[in-house]
């Protein structure tokens, strides 16, 4: 059977160590919305360099990853993280910003990079210039399809890494509008941004992270892993940098077992699998843009999968 | 001397942009650029308007700047061969693959690095030259400071919104828009338009502007929350930007009445002018022009206010599905 990569991200060392990893291949470590994040693997780097070696002494491979949008006066922490990150051994380090690329690229070199979904590669000759500069991944921005996922991975002969479930990333910040209301709560800043905050109107809904918004719906691919078996993808990402260790351990066994059989030739869904989505899904589930239409729809067998989630 | 940029979104506009002072107008391929099809030029407009503003003494730059597809490029390229050949005097750019591929082809092309590419530090910006940039738009959100730290330390020029607006999120990283409406038809020439993509089809519904409530387990914690998207003039730090040396003031509005244009670029070259006429020694009062400013601003606010709230309601129709 090929192989596969199943990884997931954690933001810093304690929820690393309440999670169960068994069913996954590699870890990303880091939170890339908001330095003030508790306890921020690339604001702690001795939390990182320990991340590192903890993630590693379990069989899998560790990476760091950095900002999705730093502006110069993070670069010289951001120079540090990447010391730290290479120092205790990542085995390849995520990047969103070009600028970061190219310093990984020109102070590291060698080190292998995994290009992120907030560096927008939207074609195949952006992905091939980021060769250039140590890609040896790329997560492709999140509103284009499967079709063209597959034509640039191809083209540019560059593994993509897929996003499968989890909340899709929206937007990115450098202003969190949730200090300006944190007073009247009793949950403050760096914990705040880890409750389920939803922005909602009418059916629309949105999970805010303060300076990052994320899909309100889950993405879900597992009705799908076949077709992106067939199409040659490797590795699939459960996104969770704000989610539980619950979710990271129930999802991530769904999708390890899935991923076993697609690759073994069964599409088949576990029809049980929907009871533990239920559990982890605060709205409903979609597809985000893979079907090249409106991100949060959902196709697939389950008709209406708000009715398989909690209202 | 600051160059002033001015928007056309129609050869009308082009005319009277320049007959107000701009010293370069930009124009968005249909298509090709980020807006709606209804502020962009066809290719003959396109001729047209490069004919419009050199014989006004300006200059013309093309914005190609929506993230296109991979098999969208060769069409890309057809195009840049046309406008090349027409004397477009430089790109607007975005995609970083569709840039290094305009360089290689047209080597001698000046390239714009967009708005949409977010340039944000100064390693960005030597990313940016290295494919080719020779000019990049400073992201709406850097301060002065960072303006100051650019212009000292890079080889590139800065183009500076002066009029635009300032998203919630940063611009080219943000799909709130087309997560909850994209409708994709093709075009007569085999270009996808995303509407209700930003970065892919020019049209962004603003739901960022919605009313948005902010729950907590399901309990209401704030009725109205506002992520800010305000739109912005420059006035306090015109004069530092000039003195700054910054290569390029650009004001955005290819969506607004042309009267409006008119007077907003207008406006911008006296203040220009004025400022620079202004001796070094004497200081430089404002407030006339804080009072001139503020009835142009009204009449912008109440045009944008409208235009969000079509948008909006557009955003809640159904997306007939063709595929």
């Amino acid at each position: 059977m090929k192989t596969f990569e199943l990884n997931t991200t954690i933001s810093n060392l304690q929820s690393l160590r309440e999670s169960d990893l068994c069913t996954y291949d590699a870890v990303y470590l880091g939170n890339i919305y908001c330095r003030s994040f508790q306890e921020n693997f690339l604001e702690r780097l001795n939390d990182l360099k320990d991340g590192i070696a903890y993630v590693k002494d379990l069989g899998l491979r560790a990476y760091a990853t950095s900002y999705g949008a730093p502006r110069n006066d993070a670069l010289p922490k951001v120079q540090k993280a990447l010391e730290a990150a290479v120092e205790a051994g990542a085995d390849a380090i995520e990047v969103h910003n070009l600028g970061v690329l190219r310093m990984l690229h020109e102070q590291f070199p060698g080190t292998p990079a995994h290009i992120g979904g907030f560096a927008n590669v939207y074609t195949d000759a952006g992905a091939s210039a980021l060769k250039d500069y140590g890609a040896v991944r790329f997560t492709p921005n999140y509103e284009i399809s499967l079709e063209e996922i597959n034509a640039i991975a191809d083209t540019a002969r560059l593994p993509a890494e897929i996003l499968v479930h989890g909340k899709m990333p929206l937007g990115i910040s450098d202003y969190c509008f949730l200090l300006e209301y944190e007073h009247k709560w009793e949950e403050k800043c760096p914990t705040l941004c880890q409750k389920c905050l939803l922005l909602k109107q009418g059916d629309w809904a949105m999970r805010s992270v303060g300076k990052g918004v994320l899909s309100g719906k889950d993405v879900c691919m597992l009705e799908h892993l076949r077709a992106l078996v067939n199409a040659g993808h490797t590795v699939f990402r459960i996104e969770a940098a704000y989610e539980s260790a619950a979710y990271r351990r129930d999802i991530g066994k769904i999708y390890r077992s899935a991923l076993e059989r697609a690759f073994a030739g069964d599409g088949r869904v576990d029809e049980a699998n929907w009871d533990s989505i239920r559990q982890h899904t605060e709205i409903a589930l979609c597809n985000g843009f893979y079907f090249g239409r409106t991100g949060g729809e959902y196709i697939g067998n389950v008709h209406e999968p708000a009715a398989v989630c909690r209202a | 001397m600051v160059e002033l940029l001015a928007p056309a979104g129609n050869l009308e506009m082009a005319k009277a942009v320049v007959d107000s002072g701009a010293n370069v107008v930009y124009v968005g391929a249909r298509g090709w650029s980020r807006r709606r099809d209804a502020y962009e030029l066809s290719d003959n407009q396109l001729h047209e308007a490069v004919a419009i503003v050199h014989a006004g003494g300006a200059k013309l730059r093309v914005a190609i700047n929506t993230n296109m597809q991979s098999r969208e490029i060769p069409l890309l390229l057809g195009k840049m061969e046309k406008f090349v050949s027409w004397g477009v005097d430089g790109a607007i750019m975005t995609d970083v693959g569709a840039i290094a591929e305009v360089h290689r082809r047209f080597p001698q092309l000046i390239i714009h690095a967009s708005i949409g590419a977010n340039v944000l530090n100064n390693e960005d910006v030597k990313f940016y030259r290295s494919i080719g940039v020779s000019q990049v738009v400073a992201d709406t959100k850097l301060t002065l400071r960072e303006l100051v730290s650019r212009q000292t330390d890079m080889d590139a020029g800065i183009e500076v919104l002066i009029h635009a607006n300032k998203c919630y999120t940063y611009l080219g990283k943000c799909w709130m828009s087309p997560y909850h409406r994209l409708e994709r038809t093709r075009d007569d020439f085999g270009k996808d338009l995303f509407r209700g993509s930003p970065n892919r089809g020019g049209l962004d519904y603003r739901v960022c502007l919605e009313q948005w409530g902010l729950y907590a387990d399901n309990a209401l914690l704030e009725p109205r929350i506002a992520l800010k998207n305000d739109a912005f003039f420059y006035l306090d730090d015109i004069p530092a930007l000039i003195d700054l040396g910054v290569h390029c003031l650009k004001i955005q509005g290819r969506e607004y009445p042309i009267p409006l244009v008119a007077q907003i670029v207008c406006f911008y070259r006296e203040l220009i002018d004025a400022y620079s006429a202004n001796p070094a020694d004497k200081s430089f009062d404002l407030e006339p022009w804080r009072v001139r400013l503020a009835a142009v601003q009204a009449e912008r606010d109440a045009k944008r206010s409208n235009m969000t709230l079509v948008l909006l309601k557009e955003a809640r129709q159904p997306v007939p599905h063709t595929t």
